[in-house]
């Protein structure tokens, strides 16, 4: 793990979020969240069920978009400077930036080779030496290549559960995101599974920035560099991990952390 | 206090006591219910054989090449039948009456003609496989369009559940009401380019070289085909929503947060595995299409007609035409097919059944279309399984 102390920022937030609400029709659901994710860097979101954790990160590539009545009713959210609801926001392009791995891994009933290529093809690229390429790519860094070089035509749901969430994976970053997006992605894997991922994390880092929504405090403490905690949709805190779990700043986080929660 | 009640009373036997009313209410409802299943099952049993039975002598033969070339490959005409003082029978068409009536000279005593029952029932197959053809293909267009939008476009609300019981509606409609709309509709009012629009037109658009006259389709494929499709519709559009709303939300999910728009989420990670569903309702509709009478009455069929569709006279081409003349001619002959009427089998069977005088020999015609109706309804539906099968074993989730 990167220590963040060590090597200062040394340019502007990749996603930064200014003074949000979010609600749900009458209800709110996220309030006065502030918060910069930096370049290169991983960002844990950690809190209890129904905290507003999954919502605040689907406010980043907007996909709450989907829910009628849901809407960002103050301040912005920034991706590389730009607020994402401009009017000449692509969400397409917006979403070809910052990928997205789900809870549950969803792979197309197709071949491995075609889950991959999908975000490349609803791009318009048909070449095929350039998405074999990117295939090829996107699968060694999600550590698949070596299990799966010859048999990408094979369907992609004879593959193994923690295989599943690693070809998702690869998929969400075969087209190059700057951002991901990591909903609990390890939540139904078994330790093992759950180790791959969390190493692959780690390597991603290098390239681009991860968010993570995470349950399970052990893993935000084992990827993150940065964590933030919210509770009954606030932001109480965000620090760098080690400083969080070490010396906690708020009582609601040492109690969360210290499973004394009420 | 309990030494005064029998002691042996409660130990005797605590499961006895006079159950027999609640038994044989049991048994009574048993076979009540087995009954009614049996009987159904029995109704079927009888019908199909029923039609074997009476279908088969007619359709098959003992020798080669084992079926009724005749019946299956010629047109339906008027059937004649010489008998001779003996009482002999010879069954022949119009042509061959004279010459057999010269050959018994004496010995000839009767002819009988029964109409519509001579030759074979190539021309409603024709009919009933093109109204098919027709109303599945619009019938599958429309519907699953509306399909995509009611269940992937349209926000849930108030205006969709009208739709929906909109739709609903239309399946209750009487086949023969579908029949009227039909005629006045497709026949008599759609639109066509014309340079000459006729005098029924209800109203006619100039558009420089031609008109677009709302003069309608005539009896032909088309018109019955378009309104078979609507009869066909409710079901292929419900049964239609239902595959999609099948396909797991994730797949939406996880294609839009890979940057696709709606419709490309739609086209690549909805459609291609609501498709086997989609065709599964189409086999509902081609039994539908293919067994309806009162839509296409008014709007395609005729009782008889002694071409087939394709069988139009057209000016002969001169010799040395070329290759553009000759294919234009075929396409020309292609699109005729659906500007002309036909017969159909269902509208056939009902001619044989109930026009003309019943005798063995209408009924023999009658019983060889059925079965052959049956077997074109059976052989429809198998190629959708078939097809869904396949479709099935490339995506499943």
């Amino acid at each position: 793990m990167s220590n963040p102390s060590s090597s200062p920022a040394t340019s502007a937030p990749i996603v930064e979020i200014r003074d949000m609400d979010f609600s749900y029709g009458s209800k709110i659901a996220l309030h006065d969240i502030q918060l910069a994710v930096e370049r290169r860097r991983v960002t844990a979101l950690i809190g209890p069920s129904g905290c507003g954790k999954s919502t605040l990160l689907r406010c980043i590539n907007r996909m709450n978009d989907r829910v009628p009545s849901a809407r960002v009713t103050r301040g912005a959210v920034l991706v590389k400077g730009k607020n994402i609801h401009d009017e000449d926001v692509d969400l397409t392009q917006l979403r070809k930036q910052v990928g997205m791995v789900f809870q549950k891994s969803n792979p197309f009933p197709k071949s491995i080779y075609e889950n991959v290529a999908y975000g490349l093809r609803v791009h318009g690229e048909n070449n095929v030496e350039v998405l074999d390429d990117a295939v090829e790519r996107a699968l060694r860094s999600a550590a698949l290549w070596d299990e799966l070089k010859d048999r990408l035509q094979a369907h992609a749901l004879g593959l193994s559960g923690g295989q599943q969430q690693r070809l998702c994976i690869a998929r969400a970053i075969a087209t190059q995101p700057d951002v991901l997006l990591m909903d609990e992605p390890c939540s139904a894997l078994d330790p093992i599974a759950t180790l791959k991922i969390e190493e692959l994390i780690h390597q991603f880092a290098r390239d681009f920035s991860v968010i993570i929504v995470t349950h399970n405090m052990q893993q935000a403490v084992r990827v993150s560099d940065y964590t933030a905690f919210l509770h009954l949709g606030k932001l109480i805190e965000f620090s760098p991990t080690e400083l969080m779990f070490e010396r906690p700043k708020e009582k609601l986080t040492e109690s969360y952390l210290r499973g004394t929660f009420s | 206090m309990s030494a005064s009640l029998p002691s042996s009373s409660p130990e005797a036997n605590p499961f006895a006591g006079n159950q027999s009313a609640v038994q044989r209410r049991e048994t009574t409802v048993r076979w009540l219910l087995r009954l009614s299943t049996f009987f159904i099952v029995a109704v079927t049993v009888a019908i199909v054989m029923h039609i074997l039975v009476k279908g088969l002598p007619i359709t098959l033969r003992s020798e080669f090449p084992y079926v009724n070339v005749k019946f299956l490959t010629e047109l339906p005409g008027t059937l004649h039948v010489i008998f001779d003082k003996q009482g002999n029978a010879t069954e022949t068409d119009v042509n061959g009456a004279d010459e057999i009536k010269k050959q018994l000279g004496e010995n000839f005593r009767e002819e009988k003609t029964i109409s519509y029952s001579g030759g074979g029932i190539l021309g409603p197959i024709v009919g009933t496989a093109l109204l098919v053809v027709v109303s599945v293909s619009v019938a599958l267009f429309l519907g699953v369009c509306s399909a995509i939008y009611l269940s992937e476009y349209a926000s849930k609300g108030k205006r969709v559940e009208m739709i929906r019981l909109a739709i609903l509606n239309l399946a209750g409609v009487p086949s023969v009401v579908f029949g009227l709309f039909g005629l006045g509709a497709f026949v008599l009012s759609a639109p066509v380019l014309t340079d000459a629009p006729l005098e029924r037109s209800l109203f006619s658009i100039p558009l420089g070289l031609t008109y677009l006259s709302f003069q309608g389709w005539d009896t032909c494929v088309l018109s019955g085909g378009f309104t078979l499709a609507f009869v066909i519709l409710p079901v292929i559009i419900t049964a239609s929503e239902q595959c999609l709303q099948a396909v797991p939300h994730g797949f939406r999910e996880t294609s839009m947060a890979l940057g696709a728009t709606r419709w490309q989420t739609i086209w690549r990670a909805v459609l291609p595995f609501a498709t086997p569903g989609i065709l599964t309702s189409s086999i509902l509709g081609i039994a539908r299409a293919a067994g309806e009478t009162a839509p296409i009455m008014f709007t395609a069929a005729l009782a008889f007609k002694d071409k087939l569709p394709w069988q139009k006279d057209l000016p002969p081409l001169p010799a040395d035409a070329g290759l553009f003349a000759h294919w234009e001619q075929s396409v020309e002959r292609f699109l005729g097919i659906f500007t002309e009427s036909v017969q159909a089998l269902p509208y056939h069977i009902y001619t044989l059944a109930a026009r003309i005088p019943h005798n063995e020999y209408s009924e023999r015609a009658q019983y060889g279309s059925v079965f052959v109706f049956l077997l074109l309804v059976a052989s429809l539906a198998a190629t959708s399984i078939w097809m869904r099968r396949r479709l099935r074993g490339k995506y499943k989730w």
